[in-house]
């Protein structure tokens, strides 16, 4: 027994040992992304770290937040306090919502690192973006995550099956001419031709209210079920709407009711699947009829390329995506994709190098992004990327989600010149009026959380058009009327005056 | 039975139970009754792996359904092409789900045996410190915090063993166990007999609570088995050790987090979400999650229906 | 005989029994030492995370967890004024209804199962049996909710197909409130039945055999058998599950009340309960007091039920009472 003991002791003193010997004086600095799809990254971060180890003076270790477990992860990261992540992502839509963590103390203030290492990222990223990411947190007003250089501007698009719209004796001019409220002779066609169990109209319900109405979403309102609307002027997004710069009760509009109407009549006519007007149902419907092409006109948030993307070559039939408006620039979209750093962090200066490099050093993205060049990739003879596709069903991070998509190399299925082109299409994107302004809902949170319960009871059912408006939409009012939404709205609107006064 | 027989257990001579038996006509009732509900427990599973063999056009087109269009082994195949993945983590289910298992049960008999013992004075103390934890906790954060920065619970087995050794529930359902089928005589007549007190429960006591002891190794390994959350919260950098519920849960949850955020995230979601694998995979792996435990089934069973067949051999 | 003696020797009887005792409760104090420092360090160390629930959490500097918490300002009861809401009644309404239907409906059928199984003369039906009743417990409520799908969908689910084949109106179940409180009832009963019945299966195997031969000398019926000795026999059990039950009235499934009835918000009025509608709000205010102030409620609401239920039951059956 004693025998044993003391061969165990002396085992775990040697590997005591060895492991004292493998680490060498370098701080290790770890990242925490989202939305990854990576099982094997010891190729890349063996590269990454022989790159890093003078640039930044510390080594790499990732840790690769899926879509669906980085919510739970960082905020239990961030709420607990752990100074074993240094760099977190965040943006307006994730659970650690950048404006909100900041300013509840979670994120480090960068000014003052920018000012001492960020020359060439601010060099990298545009002064806009800069912008966006200033606002009033915890050490009072600065910037607290490196924003993303990516598709910077939202723009929703109809997207149309061309094939199938040709083959019912119409053109892509007739649906515009036509509109939203016009589209029942060519639906009826539609229904007629691919017979009863064919539904030409595939919504994401919200986004169709918002094409309709020309609303947009309110950074800092209920993330679930926007509460609030500004209206955007759709002949030019950067003049006031048709409501000016006040914030509305978006389900109160006359707008609103009408795109409703519009939408039971539609439904009722059998023109949209039933399974599109249930929460969970929704998106995988969605996704399937889109896969099948089984659809002839749908929507679409859209980004710079998306035509050009597997998933939509893949439907095999011609696809256009027919814009409601120009591109526009808002809060939720400026703030989408960010990397902050946990101001438990033990190591800021050597994670805000990093990050700066990351966004500014072409080799550096390159690597972290497409892999390592012979193995995740190659270079064909136009110096394009062509991937490897086993290597990288191990290797795919999530390319908007980790910083400055701009310095990427062209692929060879997105073509020669398309990061120049994708960078001009979004650097002349205007910005809405309002830009920069953010509803801070802590003083209204209890109201926030009622409204959003009551939305999320009636505004899918309604958007999609499965409930009668006539009686719903009253309810649904009510209902919010009850829960306080006016105490809601006086909150921002107040803000809103506040902030376009300065 | 082993050494130690209960003294108040005979054997009843054969024949003399006939005469106790419900009627052949009750039992064909209970019979229709029972079969009725484990059907309809049943073919759920089934659905599953219907879904599990249904090609993906099928799902596209007429949703889940017990008839699909056509049928595909895709699912099957594809589960096999992740291969190390897949195995690695089917290897860590089992390391977890037996070594957690033999931990707690040990854990929760030795907790529950003095609870039962009405001699034992600190037992009121000992009860309560148990019982009240089943109603109140720290919360999520906070239990990390300790988990993680003191215990250093983090991306190692321990980290999916620990947090869940040990429940009350289990506690006091032992403590039942122990209090409805081992007589305090039986002790005394031990103590007596100057047995010491882990000697008692060792050769006297366990024997008798097999059939318990049984059902809490099968709650255990049930709830280590299906158990996935404690990887979401504790491996971080070190996903060799995954357990395959984690698998399939990372699968679905990536799903549903597109599926509701995708007017946030745009084309990036449709993206993503055309990556995604597909229903088929799913059910794939639900297969591949309950067949081992199915088949563990029967042994834990073995216990009960023993301990079974001397309560309806009863006079 | 004389005092002397008789005093010296229960004198001697008490010390010997008195380090006895000691021993036992030495040896048996250590049986309990592994569960208790476990509970200790997992359970109550945690527990001053409670104070969450009353303060404003948020970072501050030097960014420690343990430094947060001192310096959140203390808010009293803020965190908790969520449930001055409209759908407070409903979603309260819904966890208690639901909660307390299937509590006894639980326990009738799982004892009824329990007594069926143990009366077959079968045992490979009866073990057939339990084996299939112990599948539900496997299937995620999200693989749950595509069966249920399967039966339901407006468009390709048997229910609405079997109405259209027969020209009756397709009823859409997921904006329909109708049909769901038996829905629900359904799955919670299918989920959970095989998992109670074979807690009270095992201890109707413990019941010694003795009494249904004295029962029978007496001239007993089976029925007479079960009501005189086998419910008896499980009560503790019967009781300590109710307990517990009563407990976690407060607390509902989410999974059932989310997942399976695919988060319509059509059916909130029957599905919407305490924890659907915390997850909802915590989804837009990410408030960790406010979350926690949830689960302390729930925590204190059930405590609470226990130590009324728990009272009660020692008075009629102290034997079995939890504590």
């Amino acid at each position: 027994m004693k025998k044993f003991l003391a061969l165990i002791l002396t085992l775990a003193m040697v590997l005591a040992a060895c492991s004292f010997a493998v680490a060498d004086d370098l701080p290790t600095i770890t990242i925490m992304f989202h939305g990854s799809n990576v099982s094997d990254d010891s190729a890349v971060l063996e590269k990454v770290n022989e790159y890093i180890a003078d640039k930044v003076g510390a080594k790499l270790e990732v840790i690769w937040g899926t879509w669906g477990d980085f919510d739970e992860k960082a905020v239990n990261v961030l709420t607990s306090g752990d100074k074993d992540v240094d760099m977190v992502f965040t943006c307006s839509w994730s659970a650690d919502e950048y404006n909100s963590y900041a300013k509840k103390g979670y994120f480090l203030k960068l000014d003052d690192l920018i000012e001492a290492y960020g020359a060439d990222l601010k060099a990298a990223i545009p002064e806009s973006l800069m912008q966006a990411a200033t606002i009033e947190g915890a050490e009072g007003k600065g910037i607290y995550a490196v924003n993303g250089f990516k598709d910077t501007a939202t723009q929703n698009t109809w997207d149309v099956n061309v094939t199938l719209l040709n083959e019912l004796g119409y053109t892509v001019d007739d649906l515009k001419a036509k509109g939203f409220f016009g589209w029942d002779e060519i639906f009826a066609k539609a229904k007629e031709v691919k017979g009863d169990s064919f539904y030409p109209f595939l919504v994401e319900p919200m986004v169709a209210e918002r094409m309709v109405t020309n609303s947009i979403i309110v950074a800092g309102d209920a993330g679930s079920t926007n509460l609030l609307s500004l209206y955007l002027n759709p002949d030019d997004v950067s003049k006031d709407g048709a409501y000016g710069n006040k914030l509305l009760n978006k389900f109160a509009t006359p707008e609103y009711k009408a795109f409703v109407d519009q939408m039971h009549k539609y439904y009722e006519a059998g023109y949209i699947d039933p399974a599109l007007s249930v929460a969970e149902t929704s998106n995988d419907a969605r996704t399937n009829h889109q896969k099948d092409a089984s659809y002839l006109i749908g929507t679409q948030s859209y980004a710079f390329g998306y035509e050009f993307s597997a998933d939509v070559l893949a439907r095999g039939v011609e696809v256009q995506f027919v814009p409601c408006t120009t591109p526009y620039v808002d809060t939720t979209a400026s703030q989408g994709a960010m990397m902050a750093i946990n101001s438990a962090s033990e190591h800021p200066e050597e994670s805000f190098k990093f990050l700066a490099l990351l966004n500014s050093d072409p080799v550096l993205m390159t690597l972290m992004n497409y892999g390592v060049e012979g193995i995740h990739y190659t270079l064909n003879d136009d110096g394009l990327v062509v991937f490897n596709d086993d290597a990288r069903a191990t290797y795919s991070p999530w390319t908007n989600g980790m910083g400055n998509v701009t310095i990427l190399p062209d692929t060879a299925s997105e073509g020669a010149g398309f990061r120049k082109s994708f960078q001009e299409y979004y650097a002349g994107a205007l910005g809405i009026p309002s830009l920069g302004f953010v509803f801070d809902n802590s003083p209204v949170e209890n109201e926030m959380a009622a409204l959003g319960n009551v939305a999320a009871q009636y505004a899918l059912a309604l958007d999609c058009g499965a409930v009668d408006p006539e009686t719903e939409l009253p309810a649904f009012l009510a209902a919010l009327d009850a829960a306080g939404m006016q105490t809601y709205l006086d909150a921002a609107n107040a803000q809103l005056d506040a902030y376009l006064a300065k | 039975m082993t050494a130690i027989t209960p003294p108040a257990r005979k054997k009843i001579k054969a024949g003399s139970f006939s005469l106790n038996r419900f009627s052949t006509r009750t039992q064909a009732l209970f019979h229709v009754i029972l079969l009725l509900f484990s059907l309809l427990c049943i073919i759920p599973f089934i659905f599953v792996i219907i879904i599990a063999f249904s090609s993906e056009d099928s799902i596209r087109q007429i949703g889940y359904s017990f008839t699909p269009i056509s049928w595909s082994t895709d699912a099957f195949a594809y589960t096999f092409k992740l291969g190390n993945a897949l195995w690695r983590s089917y290897l860590n289910s089992f390391l977890i789900t037996i070594v957690g298992t033999v931990l707690s049960v040990a854990m929760t008999v030795l907790y529950a045996y003095p609870l039962y013992r009405r001699d034992y004075k600190y037992r009121k103390f000992f009860n309560f410190l148990s019982f009240f934890t089943m109603i109140f906790g720290g919360g999520l954060v906070p239990t990390y915090v300790i988990c993680k920065s003191v215990l250093g619970l983090s991306d190692n087995y321990a980290a999916l063993i620990v947090p869940m050794l040990f429940s009350p529930f289990n506690v006091i359902i032992m403590r039942t166990f122990l209090q409805t089928t081992v007589p305090p005589e039986l002790i005394e007549a031990a103590t007596i007999d100057g047995s010491g007190e882990y000697s008692t429960l060792l050769r006297i006591v366990l024997p008798v609570v097999k059939p318990g002891i049984a059902t809490i190794a099968l709650l255990v390994s049930l709830a280590y088995w299906n158990e996935w959350f404690l990887s979401l919260l504790y491996l971080n950098k070190n996903m060799s050790i995954m357990p395959l519920q984690y698998l399939l849960m990372r699968m679905q949850r990536n799903a549903d987090f597109l599926a509701k955020n995708s007017s946030m995230l745009g084309a990036d979601a449709s993206k993503a979400a055309a990556q995604l694998p597909s229903q088929s995979l799913k059910m794939a792996l639900v297969v591949f999650i309950v067949i081992p435990i199915a088949c563990a089934y029967p042994f834990f069973q073995r216990y009960v229906i023993a301990g079974l067949t001397i309560g309806s051999v009863k006079g | 005989m004389t005092l002397t003696k008789a005093h010296a020797g229960s004198g001697l009887r008490r010390m010997r029994t008195s380090s006895a005792s000691r021993k036992k409760a030495f040896w048996l104090t250590t049986m309990m030492l592994p569960g208790a420092v476990w509970l200790l360090l997992i359970r109550y160390l945690p527990m001053f995370g409670i104070v969450i629930a009353f303060k404003n959490y948020r970072a501050y500097r030097p960014n420690t967890f343990w430094n947060n918490i001192i310096q959140s300002e203390f808010v009293g009861l803020k965190n908790f004024e969520f449930l001055n809401s409209p759908d407070t009644g409903i979603m309260i309404r819904n966890t208690l209804g639901y909660n307390l239907l299937w509590i006894i409906l639980g326990l009738v059928i799982s004892v009824a199962f329990a007594i069926m199984m143990s009366e077959l003369s079968s045992r490979f039906l009866a073990k057939s049996y339990q084996t299939m009743m112990f599948f539900p417990y496997f299937l995620s409520w999200v693989v749950a909710s595509y069966f249920v799908l399967a039966f339901l969908d407006p468009t390709s689910g048997m229910i609405p197909f079997m109405q259209k084949a027969t020209g009756q109106k397709i009823t859409n179940f997921y904006h329909d409130t109708t049909w769901w409180p038996l829905i629900l009832t359904i799955c919670n009963l299918w989920k959970n039945l095989g998992y109670s019945s074979v807690l009270y299966l095992a201890a109707i195997t413990g019941i010694d055999t003795t009494q249904y031969e004295a029962a029978a000398v007496d001239g007993a019926s089976k029925w007479q058998q079960i009501w005189h000795v086998t419910l008896p026999g499980i009560r503790p059990m019967i009781v300590i599950l109710l307990i517990m039950n009563i407990g976690k009235i407060f607390n509902a499934d989410f999974g059932l009340f989310y997942n399976v009835p695919q988060n319509s918000g059509s059916l909130y009025p029957v599905t919407q309960v305490v924890d659907t509608y915390v997850y909802r709000a915590y989804a837009n205010t990410h408030n960790l007091g406010m979350s926690s102030a949830a689960g302390f409620l729930q925590s204190a609401v059930g405590m609470l039920c226990i130590i009324g239920a728990n009272a009660l039951v020692r008075k009629i059956d102290p034997e079995s009472s939890l504590f």
